[in-house]
């Protein structure tokens, strides 16, 4: 394919072309011109992502763009460049967000309330008088605890061997760490 | 941020130079040759280089690595451009691979049993070991620094071809240093030289490379 005839043909690589050259206006045309394009591509790659996360997504390839807009050949069609940019920051998305399971923080502001009020573990180190503490409380409760909170086992991992759905063990763990806080508190 | 912002944002950047990949390229062999010429010139050719070159399995010591080295440099500097595929490239990887394996089995089956590994020494494996990876690092830093300017969309390929050109390339020009001539020898252990340097290059050139 002839490079040149692309170009005049593809007002996306007129507008690159003009961008890199220094013009803003034609710069700003072309990212509003591809935003569209790019918000399609992570919404259709992006599925297993809230919707929230997509727009930060869209900004990481833009600043892909951005960044590496002088890797675009002007004698090259510029779409494929484009979408292989787009393809490198969703996947690179995946990469460091997809690891971790995103929830919404809305569900948890009560939970974090409580843990911000007295994090009854992390405020004493000694050993002993955490499990002094843990020891008051019955024995589920105790072993949940231990096993998020002092051993750092995955929620998930827990619920399956003590056989609890997720839900109730979010919710015995938070109850189990709210009297923890306050038996903590007597004990001041 | 709003993305419109962002935009605005963007937009008001001044031009960039578009990217100069046969400049990368030089800049790469640069950084291959200055170390090598140094190091030449201080410790110097082997002196029987002219003869040893006759016995016909002893120049593709010097050419093999030298082939790598080139197939390395273009294949790195076509991924540094994001929508770039290897293409045919790799397979060109076959011809020095081909070569050395039959140098390999060739030399094993040829040679006497005791005369096989008989170079075979702790010197001789400290010196090969030793020069070929020290001549890489300054070779392997400055191709990973060029790289930056790319964008490649696969930064551990890339990083292993930076590691593997600067060491192939290193191992080239200590091949006219080195007096070694059995392809057992140099098959194999320039090989593990230049393994070690992709390798690390790889480990630590991933993050540099990702952007």
């Amino acid at each position: 394919m002839d490079g040149r005839v692309q170009q005049t043909e593809d007002p996306w690589a007129a507008l690159l072309l003009a961008a890199n050259a220094g013009d803003g206006q034609a710069y700003a045309r072309f990212l509003h011109t591809v935003t569209p394009v790019i918000r399609g591509i992570v919404r259709a790659r992006g599925r297993s992502f809230p919707p929230d996360q997509h727009e930060d997504i869209v900004q990481d390839v833009l600043l892909g763009l951005h960044l590496k807009r002088h890797t675009w050949r002007p004698d090259h069609p510029v779409r494929p460049w484009v979408y292989a940019i787009a393809r490198y920051k969703v996947i690179d998305a995946f990469r460091k967000r997809g690891t971790s399971i995103h929830l919404p923080i809305e569900e948890f502001t009560d939970v974090l309330e409580a843990l911000a009020e007295a994090d009854p573990l992390t405020a004493r180190d000694d050993k002993r008088e955490v499990e002094r503490l843990i020891g008051q409380l019955d024995p589920r409760s105790a072993e949940i605890v231990r096993a998020v909170e002092l051993n750092e086992e995955p929620q998930a991992a827990v619920g399956e061997r003590l056989q609890m759905t997720p839900a109730n063990l979010r919710v015995t763990l938070h109850r189990a760490m709210k009297r923890l806080a306050s038996i903590a508190g007597k004990g001041e | 941020m709003d993305t419109d912002d962002l935009i605005a944002r963007l937009s008001a950047s001044p031009a960039v130079m578009q990217i100069n990949l046969a400049r990368m390229a030089t800049m790469m062999a640069a950084a291959v040759v200055i170390p090598l010429v140094i190091f030449l010139a201080v410790c110097g050719l082997r002196p029987d280089l002219a003869l040893a070159w006759t016995n016909p399995a002893v120049p593709f010591k010097t050419f093999l690595p030298l082939v790598v080295c080139i197939v390395s440099v273009a294949l790195v500097l076509r991924l540094a451009r994001p929508e770039a595929a290897s293409g045919w490239l790799p397979w060109l990887y076959a011809v020095p691979g081909g070569v050395a394996l039959t140098l390999w089995i060739g030399s094993f089956v040829l040679r006497a049993p005791e005369a096989r590994f008989a170079e075979v020494s702790p010197v001789a494996l400290a010196e090969c070991l030793g020069i070929i990876p020290l001549l890489s690092i300054i070779p392997t830093v400055v191709a990973l620094r060029i790289l930056r300017q790319g964008a490649s969309t696969s930064p551990s390929l890339s990083a292993f071809l930076a590691g593997l050109s600067a060491a192939s390339g290193a191992a080239t020009g200590y091949s006219l240093f080195c007096t070694r001539d059995n392809p057992l020898f140099f098959v194999t252990w320039y090989s593990v030289a230049i393994g070690i340097v992709t390798l690390i290059a790889l480990r630590f050139g991933r993050r540099s490379l990702s952007w």
